[in-house]
């Protein structure tokens, strides 16, 4: 502060320049001095990079300090390759089998089908669940929501429910055969989805509609219950195998 | 108060007590010059880095560690999903800019005669060149996006990517195939023909048995609760405008997390 030796007096009004001397604190000095939640963010971070670092200190895994592939560059390059296939096939497809465009809009004539993209199909035939909408005895008979509004809500809890799967199945397996269970469910949907979009286009599928909507709900458990089988026993192979090289490696006394 | 400028770091003085040869004094010279003005330094760090990241010596991932190729070569396209849908997209957007200089939404009475938008797209189809192809292309790059989509989320679901890291992507993804599914229907009503008019009904209808807020949908996405030309007008501007901001972006942070955190490996 020689400098500043000949106008010593202090503002107090937050105007001036006070140059740094000893007593400023540095920026990282001022940042291990914030409070609040600044400061409990770079503690955190502190505490995680020292977790980070003991654990590859103590880490007898030598071979894999990744927890999965990098996307650059093995999972890019091989993409590369297949992606510019899959590229030429949609060209291919394009100019093979070009879109036509249907009779200009007619309020006043109904088609005979109407159907959304097929992509939708699941979700049309979501909003064809009446027969399922409960008639509630209390009420008279009466169902509780419309028709229209079951199916819109009937979206919502499937999507909902996808979106929770991965809260509720939680653990480290990955493989079908080692979570039989939700593979299971996995299948059911897939199922489901086939099925549902054959009850949307009913009026195309060959079959009884009533016997259409049973096995809409009744092919998905099919499914399920098939893939679990299957999926058990492909785990008591595996089983097996194991079993049997323990024993080979160390045959009982 | 007055603040006498000094070298505290007298880099002249540094340079004379080195003895440098004429090429590391040049250099010196014009780095310092330089760095007074642009204070390289404070970049330093991230040229480091990104040395360091050109020169990474890649770890084994577990299936070279392993030698699992040899096991999962097959499965090897389904893990392309993901890139395969964004290509995907890409050729659908380029496509559809191209569409988008020809084509104009209009509905017109919607009573069997062809209005502006059905027009327009009659126009690309017989008069311009190419346009078939273009407007054939537009619609199977949005066709296999779809299809890549849900086959890339099995795929996920099947291989239990989406466990303990990746929840918040599975998450990300449900958002995305869903917006893609709006993005398809948008695009769908467009052409403004009879599959489109009635499609839009079945949306309208859709929207209006959503409890409580169902008429504000209505008139929010369809302007109106029966199909007229705003409903057109609104659809077209979802599909070119809204939806390709909001998909590109959410697209780009799902593929930034992918990079975060890795491909979940097949094990």
């Amino acid at each position: 502060m020689s400098d500043n030796d000949d106008s010593n007096e202090v503002r107090t009004d937050g105007t001036g320049i006070v140059p740094p001397d000893d007593e400023t604190p540095t920026w990282s000095e001022r940042k291990t001095r914030t409070q609040g939640l600044s400061r409990l963010t770079y503690e955190y971070f502190e505490r995680a990079r020292r977790e980070d670092q003991d654990l590859r200190q103590q880490s007898s895994y030598i071979e894999r300090d990744v927890l999965a592939f990098p996307t650059w560059p093995h999972e890019m390059i091989r993409n590369l390759a297949l992606v510019s296939f899959f590229v030429g096939m949609i060209i291919f497809l394009s100019a093979a089998l070009p879109p036509h465009i249907g009779p200009p809009a007619d309020s006043s004539t109904t088609p005979p089908v109407i159907l959304p993209d097929w992509y939708l199909y699941w979700s049309f035939g979501l909003l064809k669940l009446g027969p399922l909408n409960p008639e509630i005895s209390l009420l008279g008979g009466q169902k509780l929501l419309a028709d229209r509004t079951y199916g819109v809500l009937a979206n919502v809890v499937v999507v909902g429910f996808v979106a929770m799967v991965p809260f509720l199945n939680k653990g480290a397996a990955r493989r079908p055969v080692e979570q039989p269970f939700w593979a299971a469910v996995g299948m059911s949907g897939v199922v489901f989805a086939f099925t549902i979009a054959a009850l949307s286009v009913k009026n195309l599928a060959p079959m009884d509609s009533h016997v259409l909507f049973d096995l809409t709900f009744l092919l998905p458990f099919v499914a399920a219950f098939i893939t679990y089988a299957v999926l058990r026993a492909m785990r008591e192979g595996y089983m097996f195998n194991l079993n049997r090289r323990y024993y080979r490696l160390r045959p009982p006394k | 108060m007055s603040l006498k400028p000094r070298d505290e770091h007298d880099h002249a003085a540094w340079m004379d007590k080195r003895e440098l040869t004429a090429i590391e004094e040049i250099y010196l010279t014009a780095l310092i010059w330089l760095d007074k003005r642009l204070r390289i330094v404070d970049y330093l760090e991230i040229l480091e880095n990104l040395y360091y990241k050109v020169n990474f010596q890649l770890p084994k991932s577990h299936t070279e560690q392993y030698n699992l190729d040899n096991k999962f070569w097959y499965w090897y396209p389904l893990y392309a999903l993901g890139s395969f849908s964004t290509i995907a997209y890409v050729v659908a957007a380029i496509s559809g800019a191209l569409l988008g200089f020809y084509y104009a939404p209009g509905a017109g009475a919607s009573n069997g005669t062809p209005a502006l938008g059905y027009n327009s797209i009659t126009f690309i189809m017989t008069d311009l060149n190419f346009g078939f192809f273009l407007r054939s292309l537009h619609r199977w790059s949005a066709q296999v996006m779809v299809a890549a989509v849900f086959l890339h989320m099995l795929r996920v679901y099947f291989t239990g990517a989406y466990k303990e890291p990746r929840e918040l992507n599975w998450l990300i993804g449900i958002a995305l195939i869903s917006l893609t599914m709006v993005f398809g229907y948008t695009g769908y009503l467009l052409p403004w023909d009879q599959l489109a008019f009635w499609a839009g009904q079945i949306g309208v209808e859709m929207s209006l048995s959503i409890p409580l807020i169902g008429e504000w949908v209505a008139q929010l996405l369809f302007g109106g609760f029966t199909l007229s030309q705003s409903t057109v007008q609104r659809m077209y501007i979802l599909h070119v405008f809204f939806l390709p901001f909001i998909v590109t972006g959410v697209i780009a942070v799902h593929i930034g997390i992918v990079w975060m955190q890795g491909i979940a490996e097949p094990h």
